[in-house]
């Protein structure tokens, strides 16, 4: 159990955001004790709801002072246990900062507050002819401002690329307060270091970002999603390898696996894919409208000559969305095979795709737990999902180590052990695997540049040996 | 090479590492004290330790053909990554290579070009890079406009810091949020927070129809509203140029894609337009794109200009009646890069034109001179003491004690 915050500092906090918008009753802090990943809970001391960066300055200038730790927290759909309130801290959320201040499509360009959801802003662009590109599956409640903590992706960075991709400049609150401004679209992108690259994925241990220039893309004329239903899984990888041989770049590949496929027709969520398909593949083109039947027929083919046994095409919005329904319905039909579902997140390169999800099922079998895939093939991003009960300590024991097997085993082949849910806490003492102690410590001197003190978002991300060692490299010097 | 440098060198790389200074080693190579070419990381390691220990400041280079930026008061010595430049790691199927930083871009391009691979930028002589050198730099050319940035995708890279210290940074996928991305300041920093000794890069498929779609006018600014127009349709081109050298004034939209899609991206950039544009295919298309590309590459002056695309207008303006000025401008970044003819007095064109562009740009950055010129290299932006601060304080995560010059202009 977390210890109240002292006296004087809740009346200073009240004093910047209101009583309404500062939550230190118990009862209530039980929203805000977990992230999307609910395997770790723990209760904040308090949660504060600034509405401006003067406020968020001001808030974090009160809490260092007083030595607490500041946990920024968007819509918290993060899946790695980065918007935990660990070291006694307290979450400073940015849910009433949702505002979209500027839409400048002479320029292509959005300057929006952190709170605002992801699919809204693409909402708001859609009257210029203008899109935000990065979709992460939970686009429709995430917020920009995770987007930036987390570095997000989406089914359509394989065509599109991550968040950093797209973020021009941000407005940052650091250490007690300290208010920067970095980046800038009109400006030479080399002038300077690239900070901006260097914030973003920073999961919130550098400070919090309180408004983000993003570049806009104007929409595709056309869209074209395949589904092709494959009897193994290596023949859908192979028919992955083979698209991308042929010089077609979509923008979205996925692949489903059998169990995951079982689970969804078996739910209110049922797609139409037959149950008895070893995978199901979903290629999208987006693009000139000209181009697309090209494109498709070209995918089309890679498919069927892959040992596809049937390929649907769809170009109409409802009969598209018919098609990925298997796909974005997955994680929500599992809920009613097992209690606990953990969503794993790793990539490898995507040639190694075949031979890793074998030996991923191998483990399944080893240690007895179900595991389905649900994958963005195109960039080897694999999300195998364990499931299993948590009251089951026994299984929940195989459970992490079977989770630990699958990281060390997609890093053996040349991959890494997170492609976008991030570190957070999750993931934290796995950083060894891909990263060795003079890298770490880097990290944790970079952390330190901004975060002198450490007390943004602690215990994430870094080793807590590594991060025991922080002063070594930058805070020194 | 004084024979005490050569004789204490000696005892950390071999004496084949060893080269004298030139101008072969680009504009700083008259004034180095030695040239040091490692041909692995130990070396690289080896060399920095001892120019820490000696203080001599160390001027990483690829060729040094590209080195630009304020040359080193003081001992320094370059060392250039030429004799590192294997491929280690290709793997068509996953679209990435690894190579050591000296490998030449026209060296990586042979070797993609037979799975119709590529790496998509088009910086000022881009094939006479090494690939290391590209990283530093961090320049992507107009090509960004359809494929992004360089920086989004060096996916890894091996560097030594200033005090010798190998990092491992990135990894070989395209999609890796495993901790802090301490790759992305090295990315553009030109050498001053570490030796990149070996980059995975992310590649792309070779397009089918490689188009360029040409627009010829008297002016500048008669073709401003053109490209503008190109730049806010609803097609998204491969890049958007803007030329005028010897006073020839084009409009070059590229156009990649399936022939197709070619033909219906020409229809949709001609009716933004507003008038037909003259297509040129294929090799033709490619020599003429490189051409541009090029354009005040040998140039004494290298003036760079930055504002939002939309006021592109008012810095075009500035330079439309100077003719005697080389001009390529990037549209739908908001870009101007100013270069004159050997022949023409850079000083004195300099003098011209820093003035009325810092008046509408965010960022005027001089970034070549001739010698002698009264002008000094910089940049016109003025960075917070915050944001220098920070800059500093990534400096000392890499490079704590200064071992690596800094030349950025």
């Amino acid at each position: 159990m977390s210890s109240p915050l002292p006296a004087a500092v809740v009346r200073s906090l009240r004093e910047i955001v209101g009583r309404g918008h500062l939550i230190t009753e118990p009862d209530r802090l039980v929203v805000y004790e977990s992230d999307g990943l609910t395997a770790y809970r723990v209760p904040p001391r308090a949660v504060v709801l600034p509405a401006s960066t003067e406020e968020v300055s001001r808030v974090v200038a009160v809490l260092h002072a007083a030595n607490i730790a500041v946990i920024p927290r968007g819509a918290g759909t993060g899946l790695s246990g980065g918007a935990l309130a660990t070291a006694e801290g307290v979450v400073v959320g940015t849910a009433r900062m949702n505002a979209i201040l500027e839409i400048d499509a002479s320029n292509r360009l959005a300057r929006v507050q952190p709170g605002v959801i992801n699919a809204r802003l693409t909402e708001a662009a859609k009257p210029h002819g203008l899109y935000y590109a990065p979709d992460p599956s939970s686009q429709s409640t995430c917020t920009l401002g995770g987007n930036v903590a987390e570095n997000s992706g989406g089914p359509h960075c394989l065509k599109y690329g991550v968040t950093s991709r797209y973020v021009t400049s941000l407005t940052v609150v650091l250490a007690h307060g300290r208010v920067v401004s970095l980046g800038g679209a009109g400006a030479d992108p080399n002038a300077s270091l690239d900070l901006v690259g260097l914030f973003v994925g920073s999961e919130g241990c550098f400070g919090i970002a309180t408004e983000i220039e993003v570049r806009l893309l104007p929409i595709a004329e056309g869209v074209r999603t395949l589904l092709g239903i494959f009897d193994t899984m290596e023949a859908a990888g192979r028919a992955v390898t083979s698209i991308m041989g042929i010089g077609l770049l979509p923008a979205a590949m996925e692949i489903v696996d059998n169990a995951t496929i079982r689970a969804v027709e078996a739910s209110v969520f049922a797609a139409g894919y037959p149950i008895d398909a070893g995978a199901a593949l979903i290629v999208e083109f987006d693009g000139t409208e000209a181009g697309l039947d090209a494109d498709a027929d070209r995918a089309e083919a890679c498919c069927v000559q892959e040992g596809a046994s049937a390929v649907q095409r769809a170009a109409e919005a409802d009969h598209r969305a018919a098609l990925w329904k298997g796909r974005k319905k997955a994680f929500g039909a599992m809920g009613r095979i097992a209690p606990d579902l953990l969503v794993q997140d790793a990539t490898v390169p995507r040639t190694r795709l075949p031979e890793v999800l074998v030996r991923i099922a191998e483990l399944g079998e080893r240690y007895d737990l179900k595991i389905a895939n649900v994958f963005h093939a195109g960039d080897g991003n694999l999300h195998p999902n364990i499931l299993f009960d948590r009251l089951d300590l026994d299984e929940l024991d195989r459970v992490e180590r079977a989770s630990k097997e699958i990281m060390a085993l997609c890093v053996e082949v040349g991959g890494t052990i997170t492609g976008e849910h991030g570190v957070g806490i999750d993931k934290r003492d796995y950083m060894p695997l891909v990263h060795g102690p003079e890298e770490l410590a880097a990290m944790a001197a970079a952390k330190a540049v901004f975060d002198p003190d450490g007390l943004f978002n602690p215990d994430k991300v870094l080793p807590l040996r590594t991060q025991g060692t922080e002063p070594a490299a930058g805070a020194e010097a | 090479m004084t024979e005490r440098v050569t004789t204490s060198l000696s005892d950390v790389v071999p004496e084949e590492a060893l080269s004298l200074p030139s101008t072969d080693w680009g504009r700083f190579g008259p004034g180095a004290n030695v040239v040091v070419c490692p041909s692995n990381v130990d070396e690289v390691a080896a060399t920095i330790r001892w120019a820490g220990a000696t203080g001599t400041r160390v001027v990483p280079i690829g060729t040094g053909r590209h080195t630009e930026g304020n040359e080193p008061s003081g001992d320094f010595l370059l060392l250039s990554t030429s004799r590192m430049a294997s491929v280690q790691i290709y793997e068509p199927g996953d679209l990435t290579l690894t190579a050591e930083a000296g490998l030449g871009i026209s060296a990586l391009s042979k070797v993609t070009a037979e799975n119709r691979q590529w790496l998509p930028f088009d910086p000022v002589d881009f094939p006479r890079r090494s690939l290391g050198g590209l990283g530093a730099a961090g320049q992507t050319g107009p090509l960004w406009t359809g494929y992004g940035e360089l920086k989004n995708h060096i996916l890894g890279m091996t560097v030594v810091c200033g005090d010798g210290r190998f990092l491992k940074l990135g990894g070989r996928v395209v999609k890796n949020v495993a901790g802090f991305d301490i790759l992305r300041p090295v990315v553009g920093s030109r050498g001053a927070l570490a030796v990149i000794t070996s980059l995975t890069v992310r590649l792309f498929p070779r397009p089918v129809v490689d188009r360029l779609l040409v627009l010829e006018a008297k002016s500048l600014v008669d073709l401003v509203g053109p490209a503008r127009a190109v730049a806010m349709a609803s097609v998204l081109p491969a890049s958007i140029v803007l030329v005028r050298e010897r006073n020839v004034c084009q409009l070059l939209v590229r156009l990649h894609g399936a022939a197709e899609t070619a033909d219906a991206d020409q229809r949709t950039v001609e009716a933004a337009a507003g008038v037909p544009f003259v297509a040129v295919d294929g090799g033709s298309a490619r020599v003429l794109a490189d051409s541009v590309r090029d354009i005040g590459g040998e140039s004494d002056l290298a003036l760079h200009a930055f504002v939002l695309p939309s006021r592109l207008r008012e810095l075009l303006a500035i330079v439309n009646d100077m003719v005697d000025l080389n001009v390529c401008a990037d549209v739908y970044r908001g870009s101007l890069r100013v270069s004159c003819a050997p022949e023409a007095d850079a000083d004195e064109i300099a003098t011209r034109v820093r003035h009325g562009m810092e008046r509408v740009a965010e960022d005027v950055v001089v970034e070549r001179l001739p010698r002698g010129s009264t002008h000094s290299l910089g940049t016109s932006r003025v960075r917070s003491d915050a944001v220098l601060e920070l800059e500093r304080g990534v400096k000392r995560v890499f490079d704590a004690g200064n071992v690596l010059w800094d030349g950025r202009p």
